[in-house]
């Protein structure tokens, strides 16, 4: 019973009742509401080309979120990674002269260093120094963000660009179209690959092993002999690496440039997917497409039954608090008996 | 001696899911008398003190006392970074307007102190004290609050034996002054030594009531048991070859294989980090060198099995893979089918109940956790093993059967190294003892001699 309701589907359901409660407020019945969301996201082909595009996104910093969280870290930062791993791939996509999937492995790879060297510093400042990577994670955010805004209005911007963004990929170097006539890329397969590795690796290698012991009993992972710093900055690095990967199928699936505003808080957004799903990677990928929809679904929504767009973020909001606060009354409780 | 009834508890009850903590008990404590409230682990004693606390609240009955109830906790509840006399007075403290009038608080700790013949220090730091006067920092607390009955959970067990004494002495002065006592412990010497009746609970209820006079030591441990005492393995002739070394600026030790060693000391005296220094998580100037042969180097049994040796949320079978990743590895992966025979002999074994192997571990009692604990550090038959407090807080037959395995290992030619702030274990169990005290070796004791057991309590305390 009190699986059921940590579990990923009491999660859903608890979503599911605060959007009703948002739009009760918003004095529409949540079932127009619902409606107006599904419409809006998969009425037609484009509409679920876009809800998947957004799933995608998604995805990926989920991903690298719940990693790290199995591993006891709090990576806030996966906007940032994201965005590193985008601007690399980007930057570089610009500049190639190589066969296309030369150029396209080329692309992800750079995305996943950049990302995984953005994951690795606040791995290695905990590791090390003992610095929260809450904290350090937080706020390579902003460094990110700043360092790319320095670089594409300065040497990387593109020659004919008027925002602060990168030169157009040649076309060749694309990823290719999954759902045709909609934007669409194959990196939703990639995503969905990771997390299906992903999930092998938590419940069957000595490596999620050992990450899983450094979440849940630190000390007993460290008097068992596994080497806590060392984990730390490898989950940190994965952590990272993986959203940087999701920023870089961005640049190459859907933008085909790097934009600094690619990203409308994906990083942030995947804290709240890697808890609806549970922390388990192929929940993950549920949880991913329902919050897709509600991206993709939210315009139409807001139009169709006046519940404002910018709701969804608050319950995106109220789900990590209830989700956390869920999490600590269970183990809590169950801890007394 | 006694007078009127301090504390009266009537058809007591208390369930926690899946188990019947305490049934339907009846208990009278009397003004100025000392009890004894014995059992095995997992008996009901704590929950039933807690209830006469007040601090947890019962299913059913009735609690009716004649004046305020203090408990005294095993674990110690004190503010490690306030002072002494912050912590006894912590919410109480005196006033002047908003600030904490920390004069007249300081001369109110130490008469209260002087009054129940306490020495403490007021200002000095909880963090820095030893054990045994943190525990009196604690008893100043709840006497600060007058109590009319005062509970005592297990509170001599991390004092030395001339500890135990003065606190005795403190605690017969209380009842002699109309104080009704309760001692939840253990330590049977203890409850025959000050105690004047005994209530012996099992599986939650009373089990029989005693007077101290009347009774000994084995009679209450088989009514706590409910039947025979276990037998322990015996000891069997074994041919010594070195295998541990450790040479330390204040510390030399080697420990054999066939033999245990047992370390004796109280509570706070290097223990900790020479296990840890062993075990190769701490560094430390000197050499540690183990010489296996052929075995596995090293099975640790380390003291607190809840958070250093287990994942309490985790199903028993990951847990006895714990530690063991390198021999389980194949490939990328673990050996699943390995680790689920692993634990299904360690079940069998040690006699582990458990619903399930993939019941998460937390659901096991205490003493079934520690059996997991033991046979998995003793299952790869490793050629040293390290014993940290290895049956505490468990009960009499787990113990046994933990002891047993350890004499057993031993026998197989394992050296073991048990770490024990228990004497009995360490006179049970040792081949040779050694005594700890301020982070150095300060004797060794052949367990056979007359006189060992206060020669041992003598070294325990300081003397030299």
């Amino acid at each position: 019973m009190r699986r059921w309701l940590t579990g990923p589907v009491g999660a859903m359901v608890l979503v599911l009742a605060l959007m009703s409660l948002a739009m009760i407020v918003a004095g529409t019945s949540p079932v127009d509401g619902f409606r107006a969301l599904i419409v809006g996201a998969l009425g037609g082909r484009n509409e679920i080309g876009e809800t998947l595009v957004a799933t995608s996104a998604l995805l990926f910093p989920s991903l690298g979120v719940a990693l790290a969280f199995r591993a006891g870290l709090f990576n806030i930062g996966a906007e940032g990674q994201l965005l590193i791993g985008a601007l690399l791939a980007g930057a570089a996509g610009a500049q190639m002269h190589n066969a296309p999937w030369i150029a396209i492995v080329t692309m992800l790879v750079l995305g996943a260093i950049g990302g995984g060297v953005w994951g690795a510093i606040a791995g290695f400042m905990r590791a090390r120094f003992g610095a929260s990577e809450i904290i350090s994670t937080l706020m390579l955010n902003f460094v990110a963000a700043d360092f790319a805004l320095a670089l594409v209005n300065g040497p990387l911007k593109g020659p004919l660009a008027t925002g602060a963004e990168t030169a157009w990929l040649v076309p060749q170097y694309w990823m290719p179209t999954l759902l045709p006539q909609t934007r669409l890329s194959i990196g939703i397969l990639i995503a969905i690959a990771i997390a299906i590795v992903l999930q092998w690796v938590l419940s069957r290698t000595v490596f999620g092993f050992e990450l899983r012991a450094c979440g849940d009993a630190p000390e007993a992972a460290r008097r068992s002999g596994i080497n806590i710093g060392r984990l730390t900055w490898i989950a940190l690095s994965l952590s990272g690496a993986i959203a940087g990967v999701g920023g870089a199928t961005i640049v190459a699936g859907e933008l085909h440039r790097f934009n600094t505003q690619l990203s409308p808080g994906y990083g942030f957004t995947a804290i709240a997917v890697a808890l609806v799903g549970d922390l388990q990677p192929l929940w993950i990928c549920v949880a991913a497409f329902g919050f897709g929809i509600l991206e993709s679904g939210g315009l139409a929504m807001q139009a169709a039954a006046q519940v404002p767009k910018d709701a969804i973020h608050v319950i995106e909001g109220l789900i990590i608090l209830v989700l956390a606060a869920r999490r600590y009354v269970a183990t809590r409780a169950e801890g007394t008996v | 001696m006694t007078g009127s009834a301090a504390l009266e508890l009537r058809g007591i009850r208390k369930a926690y899911p899946g188990i019947v903590a305490v049934d339907d008990v009846d208990l009278t404590l009397y003004a100025g008398e000392i009890h004894a409230l014995v059992g095995e682990n997992g008996a009901g004693k704590s929950t039933l003190a807690g209830i006469a606390a007040g601090e947890r609240a019962a299913d059913a009955g009735t609690v009716t006392a004649a004046g305020t109830v203090g408990l005294v906790h095993q674990h110690f509840e004190l503010v490690q970074r306030l002072r002494v006399w912050e912590n006894v007075l912590l919410g109480r403290e005196p006033r002047k307007g908003m600030e904490i009038d920390a004069a007249a608080a300081r001369a109110h700790v130490l008469d209260l102190a002087q009054r129940n013949g306490l020495q403490i220090e007021p200002d000095a730091a909880v963090e820095s004290l030893p054990v045994g006067v943190q525990q009196r920092v604690e008893l100043l607390r709840e006497l600060d609050r007058n109590p009319a009955v005062l509970l005592l959970d297990e509170p001599t067990a991390a004092l030395a034996p001339a500890e135990i004494a003065s606190f005795f002495a403190t605690i017969v002065q209380l009842a002699q002054r109309g104080t009704a006592v309760l001692i939840v412990t253990h330590k049977l010497q203890e409850v025959i030594d000050y105690a004047t009746r005994i209530t012996v609970m099992r599986h939650g209820r009373v089990v029989e009531r005693m007077r101290t006079g009347e009774t000994t030591v084995d009679a209450i441990a088989r009514a706590m048991v409910g039947g025979e005492l276990p037998v322990v393995a015996q000891r069997r002739p074994t041919q010594p070859r070195p295998c541990l070394r450790v040479r330390m600026p204040e510390l030399t030790l080697d420990v054999n294989g066939g033999e245990i060693v047992g370390i004796a000391g109280v509570e706070g005296n290097g223990q900790t980090a020479l296990v840890d220094v062993i075990a190769g998580l701490a560094n430390a100037e000197g050499i540690v060198e183990i010489d296996a042969g052929d075995r596995p180097n090293l099975g640790i049994i380390p003291q607190d099995r809840q958070t250093e040796a287990l994942v309490m949320t985790w199903p028993v079978v990951d847990n006895v893979i714990l530690g063991r990743q390198s021999i389980l590895r194949h490939g990328a992966t673990i050996d699943r089918a390995r680790a689920i025979a692993d634990a299904q002999q360690i079940e069998k074994q040690y006699d582990v109940r458990a619903a399930s192997l993939k019941t998460p571990i937390r659901a096991l009692s205490g003493g079934n956790q520690q059996k997991v604990v033991v046979g998995r550090a003793l299952i790869d038959d490793p050629a040293l093993i390290v014993a940290y407090n290895p049956t505490r807080g468990i009960d009499v037959g787990a113990a046994a059967l933990v002891q047993s395995r350890l004499i057993e290992a031993r026998n197989r030619g394992a050296a073991v190294l048990l770490v024990s702030f228990e004497l009995d274990e360490i006179f049970a169990l040792a081949d040779r003892i050694l005594v700890m005290y301020r982070g150095g070796i300060v004797g060794e004791i052949d367990a056979r001699d007359d006189g060992a057991r206060a020669e041992v309590g003598r070294l325990m305390a300081g003397a030299r």
